[in-house]
């Protein structure tokens, strides 16, 4: 049953452009990412460890990706969520035995894996443009990797709760608000204290960086595993309690 | 005959109010069940209850014979067709691929799909987006997506809302031959002349009580025929306290059975006021429907 849902989203996703949607924010993320890579100041560092060419690149990655990704989660979440609105679609579903917390699921599925394509995708051509740049400092894919996966698990967690944010409440300007807002925290929470970060949820975009700006140039940071797997586990929690209630509730 | 949706007792309340109240709802199998009520009546409400998309908060439901519960719910929904409120559609994907998506949801066959939107006369139609479909055309879709299932029971609520009357008379046929190969088709609306014309059984809800259930001509037969009073001097009968209006040659009762009937000529008589003749008029359906439901709008 779960599989047949998946299978009906994928067919849902016809013309709704997610994919596309996907594709132009990574195309952003890259460029706005980049596009320090063109100064002159910058050049000039790329063959010298002590400018941290790769690190400069890597936080300008992570404060890119913590104002975007609310925001890409949100448009996904509301696209996939509002045909249902618009289409009687729960009413249609629930009346052949499809409950809403499942096509909620569903949904959370179809558009994670399409997250779980892009965020690999938009990392790697981030590290290969500064390669074409010129950057000759050695680069340690390491840190790389592990900031890809943190990003991915947060824009997850995110995700199911815009899911379910869409599914309550019809209005997909909320929705998008809510985005909007998050765009905001996520870069403002990579300034604040950490305590801080950590009760917001867009504030895991800082938990997850792997570096963070010290007196002297970018220090490394050891990402707080520890409270990603926490907020992870809240979300899940809340996630599957929201499904389980969603399908109680009354058309 | 064998009834294919009964109730007991069944009843909705949204907090303080009670929207559908104590109905005992027979719905015999075949036949064109009308059911009709004013807006705010609680007709959608009831299907929802009978489709489980809303909780009764008191009363039991027996569906094609078995108890609706936890564990026959799949089962018998997979059985009923149904539309309620709006038609069902996907606007960014075209008829087709909307029945597709119905017809994955519920396993169906090829030949089922085909079948229900052929039935339904929406083929030229399939290919394009539901988003550019008239209100008609989404109409037959949503009805198409019900019937692909091939179900033992319809409901439907107010599936000819919007259409024009050669769209009426489409559905209409529709039903009346969906009957006649055996289905239960159970239809609701606010407008009885559009029922009454394809309905078998009737039955009427009135601010969520059902107020009658039956055939056409047990409706007449409930119903009291106005009673006519030929008078020259009705200001003399109503200053005696007569439950009456003027009319064109004296008064109007409604209402008045036969002895109440008597009673009332015994007054006038006795009062002295000419009583030129009286006579009973029948009303028109319409008439007794609003009489079942009251005159005023319940929204
Ligand atoms: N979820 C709800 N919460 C509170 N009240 C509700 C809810 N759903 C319906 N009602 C109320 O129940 C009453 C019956 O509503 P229902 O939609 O069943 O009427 P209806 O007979 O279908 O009317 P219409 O002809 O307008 O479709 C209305 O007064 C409505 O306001
Ligand atoms: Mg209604």
């Amino acid at each position: 049953m779960t599989l047949t849902a998946v299978n009906l989203e994928l067919r849902k996703t016809r013309r709704l452009r997610v994919v596309l949607v996907c594709a132009v924010m990574v195309a952003a993320v890259v460029a706005l990412t980049c596009a320090n890579l063109m100064s002159d100041s910058a050049r000039a560092g790329f063959d010298d460890p002590g400018a941290q060419p790769w690190e400069s690149l890597l936080m300008s990655y992570v404060m890119v990706t913590a104002m975007t990704s609310p925001l890409l989660v949100a448009v996904l979440a509301s696209r996939q969520v509002d045909i249902e609105h618009q289409g009687q679609g729960w009413m249609l579903s629930q009346v052949a035995g499809l409950r809403p917390g499942r096509l909620c699921r569903a949904k959370a599925t179809v558009l994670g894996a399409l997250l779980a394509v892009a965020v690999p995708v938009q990392t790697a051509l981030v590290v290969m443009a500064g390669l074409a740049a010129g950057i000759t400092v050695p680069l340690s894919p390491g840190v790389w990797v592990q900031y890809a996966v943190g990003l991915l698990l947060v824009d997850l967690a995110l995700l199911c709760l815009h899911v379910w944010l869409a599914a309550r409440v019809e209005n997909q300007l909320v929705g998008m608000g809510v985005g909007l807002l998050g765009a905001f925290c996520g870069v403002f929470s990579l300034l604040m204290p950490p305590a801080l970060a950590r009760v917001l949820p867009w504030g895991y975009y800082a938990v997850v960086s792997p570096l963070r700006m010290g007196d002297d140039g970018f220090a490394a940071l050891t990402p707080g595993y520890g409270w990603l797997a926490v907020f992870l586990a809240v979300v899940a929690v809340l996630f599957a309690v929201a499904g389980h209630r969603f399908d109680r509730t009354e058309a | 005959m064998n009834d294919v949706i009964t109730t007991h007792h069944l009843t909705k309340t949204y907090g303080p109010r009670t929207v559908v109240d104590d109905l005992e709802l027979r719905v015999p199998q075949g036949c064109v069940y009308g059911f009709l009520g004013p807006n705010g009546s609680g007709k959608s409400t009831t299907m929802k209850m009978l489709l489980s998309l809303a909780r009764p908060s008191r009363g039991e439901i027996t569906l094609l014979g078995r108890p609706m519960n936890r564990e026959t719910r799949p089962a018998l929904l997979r059985e009923i067709g149904s539309l309620v409120e709006a038609p069902p559609g996907y606007a960014h994907l075209t008829g087709r691929e909307n029945m597709v998506i119905v017809q994955r949801m519920l396993g169906l066959s090829d030949r089922q799909v085909s079948r229900a939107v052929a039935t339904v006369r929406l083929q030229e139609h399939m290919d394009k987006l539901v988003r550019a479909y008239s209100l008609g055309m989404k109409q037959r879709l949503g009805i198409a997506m019900a019937l692909a299932r091939e179900p033992r029971l319809l409901i439907l609520d107010e599936p000819t809302n919007g259409l024009d009357p050669a769209g009426i008379e489409e559905i209409r046929g529709l039903l009346v031959s969906l009957a006649e190969d055996g289905v239960t088709v159970m239809v609701s609306s606010h407008l009885l002349d559009e029922i009454d014309r394809m309905a078998s059984v009737l039955g009427i809800l009135g601010r969520g009580r059902l107020v009658f259930q039956g055939t056409r001509a047990e409706l007449f037969d409930r119903s009291t025929p106005d009673l006519l009073v030929d008078t020259p001097e009705p200001g003399r009968a109503l200053a005696l306290g007569v439950p009456a209006v003027r009319s064109e040659r004296g008064l109007r009762l409604s209402g008045l059975g036969d002895d109440d009937t008597a009673a009332l000529v015994r007054r006038l008589v006795g009062a002295d006021v000419p009583v030129h003749g009286v006579r009973r008029v029948q009303q028109s359906l319409e008439e007794v429907f609003m009489d079942l439901t009251g005159r005023e709008g319940l929204l």
